[in-house]
């Protein structure tokens, strides 16, 4: 009887509806707040990514229009005679160069600095004359460019006008707004004035090129008694100096204020462009590429550290290290993730880059391709910080994939007699070489989206480190994506290029690290279903 | 089934147990074996799941030096007169003399020919011919080369699980051990790759001692010199298979082989 009754009103319970809240059941609040969570999460990231395009977006036009009006301002057509005066400044500061060479020499040999200088006064003297002949070049760039850079401040202003009066009208106040004078730029005047001055380059560049001609001829004996070669040096920079003349005339003669500036040009610049240049009175440009490379050299860097070590540490940890010593590791690598960026950073500004230039300048170690080191913060030091990030990130990954190997095989290989080393390479290392890989991959993107680090010790140059320095390349300065945004972002004003600039950068970090992420995942997925 | 003539002369021995403890951690799972594996002959150990034979076996070719905690406390293990927990030995080479199929099959995920290539290229053999004979020699002895020469450098994992059981058979015979362990190899195959497993055995018996671990009686009696029988980690009962089934001197050995518990 007892357990009858116990029966039904077990079945009783089962017919009884659960409980319900505002006529819904629990279970289905309980789906709900899960489906609400996992759908959020990914609604959040949707908004990321439109939010990043769409402020992004607009940066190529107004990156268009800035360039068409460098072009009609006629910066475009100044620009070439800038240039022309910069490379002579060149040749200039290497005539300098010379000089003060001269004078470390002597002084090695135990002058005085007094005397040193009294023997290279020839080359001084030498120096100061030949930077005399550019000053009609000199004079003529930079009347031109007060002028087109006045026309180019006054069309920027009579925009701004033109959005104040604007404001007037939609504000009701149009007498205010009639009062608003505007005087219109005069793109025709700065064309006619412009082309006259073709004629001028050419007639200045050829009284230059005489005057460097005969100039070059007569070369002061140096005191180190190199005046050959450093004479013949002089006469090849000339020689690239004058042959360059013609190209700039070219380019002149071809300027046209109203040729349009196409758009693929826009991607292609910021693609490729070489410079990264803000709040410049003359033109900005913005270039990714000195930002990509960086931040490439930094994360190779970092990789070429962090892979072995993290690699190494996992398999030593997940194959050799007994239970105890596990215990103690592990926890300590993971550890390491847990120290906020911010005081690696603050480490390495004020231990590890001191360090690394001290030990630079040991005088045993000047062999080494790149000490000593002149820069104190550099692309090696922060390189070195973010390896300490992106290790717990590989070792633990990897250790999972390792983990994964079935113990089976391994068991198997040593079964016939295999050695601890030899089951590792040709068992365990194959099996968890994919999950292995997606490691580095994931370690990749937490390197390439670090961004204290790099922008306290980096050394935030913007410049294409220079590959021909071989792995001097290593210690140069450079800037990164990442720093660059945490950097300017608090300055820029809203809306301007400069900010969508920044948020195109963004969006580049964005698709990079997606890209990455995306790979490992596939790489992992792919490992599950073979392991399966 | 053996014959079992009292007059045979005694056979040499190939292991020597005596009085071995062991643990794993702080649970015993050994107690008190002693125990001697002849020579050119086919010794099963017999048991109830749990009892301890899987852990003998491994320490036969020192397999639980893998298991963290676990240990050998007490006795010793001699093969041809040398223990093997000296300090002194290689366990190295210890495994290439005492191989090992385990109880579930464990191919590596590999090709059938790179599998029963490993063991003779962790020894360094690289030579095509020697390696090309190895292979066919040892896929023959498992009576698997009619089924897979066709196909020896495909995926060992596509191969069905009694297939592969006999693969790694032959991947234990393809380093030419003198002892084999065999835990339950036959407990995937069906009836007539277990008769050829069984036949190949008794073909082996002339150049191998084998050990092996099995839960059938039949197979047992059928296949066997010897037999242990282990129960809750103690050495209950060990002598000739045929004494041992017809007039178990033990009632713990006849509850078991009668199927009255197991
Ligand atoms: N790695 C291990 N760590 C701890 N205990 C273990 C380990 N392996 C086995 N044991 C224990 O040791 C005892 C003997 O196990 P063993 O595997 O030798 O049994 P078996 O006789 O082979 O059983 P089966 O017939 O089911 O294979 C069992 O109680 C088991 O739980
Ligand atoms: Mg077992």
């Amino acid at each position: 009887m007892e357990s009858n009754s116990n029966k039904e009103s077990s079945i009783k319970d089962i017919l009884s509806p659960s409980p319900k809240f505002w006529g819904i059941r629990t279970e289905q609040w309980i789906k709900v707040f899960f489906f609400g969570n996992a759908w959020m999460s990914i609604l959040i990231l949707f908004l990321i990514a439109v939010f990043l395009f769409r402020e992004g977006a607009s940066f190529f036009s107004l990156r268009n229009g800035s360039h068409q009006l460098y072009r009609r301002a006629g910066l475009e057509f100044v620009e070439e005679f800038k240039l022309t005066q910069e490379h002579f400044t060149s040749i200039y500061r290497y005539l300098n160069e010379v000089r003060t060479n001269q004078i470390n020499i002597l002084r090695e040999k135990g002058m005085s600095f007094q005397e040193a200088q009294e023997k290279c006064v020839e080359i001084e003297d030498y120096a100061y004359s030949f930077y005399d002949l550019s000053v009609r070049l000199g004079e003529l760039t930079s009347e031109l460019s007060d002028f087109v850079t006045t026309f180019r401040d006054q069309f920027l202003s009579n925009e701004n006008l033109r959005d104040y009066q604007q404001t007037l009208v939609e504000a009701g106040k149009v007498e205010e707004a009639e009062a608003v004078q505007i005087d219109p730029v005069d793109f025709e005047l700065i064309r006619t004035l412009l082309i006259e001055q073709r004629e001028v380059y050419n007639e200045t560049t050829t009284a230059l090129v005489e005057d460097i001609s005969s100039f070059r001829k007569t070369f002061p004996e140096l005191p180190s008694g190199e005046t050959q070669t450093i004479h013949s040096r002089f006469i090849q920079e000339t020689d690239a100096f004058i042959a360059s003349i013609p190209e700039h005339a070219k380019r002149l003669q071809e300027w046209d204020p109203d040729k349009p500036i196409g758009w693929s040009s826009s991607f292609t610049s910021f693609l490729f462009g070489r410079n990264w240049v803000t709040n410049s009175f003359w033109q900005d440009w913005y270039g990714f590429l000195p930002l990509l490379t960086g931040s490439l050299l930094v994360s190779a860097i970092a990789l070429t550290i962090a892979i072995p070590v993290g690699v190494f540490a996992a398999i030593y940890v997940n194959q050799v290290a007994p239970s105890r010593e596990q215990k103690i590791v592990k926890p300590c690598i993971e550890f390491i993730s847990a120290v906020p960026s911010v005081v690696l950073g603050f480490f390495g500004i004020a231990v590890l880059s001191e360090l690394l230039k001290t030990i630079s300048g040991w005088p045993g170690l000047d062999w080494l391709p790149f000490f000593p080191i002149t820069e104190r913060l550099n692309a090696f030091t922060a390189g070195c910080l973010l390896a300490l990030m992106a290790i717990p990130t590989i070792f633990t990954l990897a250790e999972d994939a390792l983990d994964m190997v079935p113990r089976a095989h391994i068991e198997a290989s040593y079964s016939m007699g295999a050695t601890r080393l030899q089951t590792i390479i040709h068992i365990v290392l194959p099996s968890a070489l994919s999950g292995i890989i997606s490691a580095i991959l994931l370690g990749f993107g937490r390197v390439i989206g670090e961004t204290m680090v790099v922008l306290l010790c980096a050394g935030n140059r913007i410049i294409i480190p220079d590959i021909s320095e071989g792995l001097g390349v290593m210690v140069e300065p450079v800037h990164t994506m990442t720093g660059i945004i945490a950097q300017e972002m608090g300055e820029v004003e809203r809306g301007s290029i400069h900010y969508r600039a920044l948020f195109v950068l963004g969006m580049f970090l964005f698709v990079i690290s997606l890209t990455i992420n995306g790979i490992a995942q596939r790489i992992v997925k792919r490992v599950k279903t073979t392991n399966l | 089934m053996t014959d079992p003539n009292p007059n045979r002369p005694i056979p040499e021995t190939a292991v020597e147990v005596s009085s071995i403890d062991f643990y794993y951690g702080k649970t015993k799972a050994l107690d008190d074996i002693t125990l001697d594996i002849p020579k050119n002959q086919i010794t099963s150990l017999i048991g109830p799941s749990g009892c301890g034979k899987t852990t003998f076996i491994r320490c036969l070719n020192r397999m639980n030096d893998l298991i963290e905690g676990a240990q050998l406390t007490r006795g010793t293990i001699r093969i041809s007169g040398v223990d093997i927990y000296d300090k002194r030995v290689d366990v190295i080479e210890l495994r290439k003399k005492v191989g090992m199929v385990f109880q579930k099959s464990n191919p590596f995920p590999m090709s059938i020919y790179e599998n029963i290539a490993y063991g003779l290229r962790m020894q360094s053999i690289r030579k095509k011919t020697i390696i090309d004979e190895a292979v066919e020699r040892s896929l023959r002895n498992a009576a698997l080369w009619n089924e897979v020469k066709d196909r020896l450098h495909s995926n060992a994992l596509g191969l069905s699980g009694g297939q592969q059981q006999r693969l790694c058979i032959a991947r234990a015979l393809a380093i030419e051990p003198t002892i084999m362990l065999m835990d339950e190899p036959c407990s995937a195959l069906d009836p007539i790759a277990t008769a050829r497993v069984e036949e190949l055995l008794f073909n082996l018996k002339e150049n191998y001692t084998i050990v092996i671990v099995t839960h059938s009686m039949q197979q047992a009696a059928r296949l066997s010199d010897h037999t242990a029988f282990f129960y809750l980690g103690k050495l209950e009962e060990f002598g000739d298979t045929s004494k041992l089934f017809m007039n178990p001197g033990n009632p713990q050995t006849e509850a078991y082989i009668s199927g009255r518990f197991g």
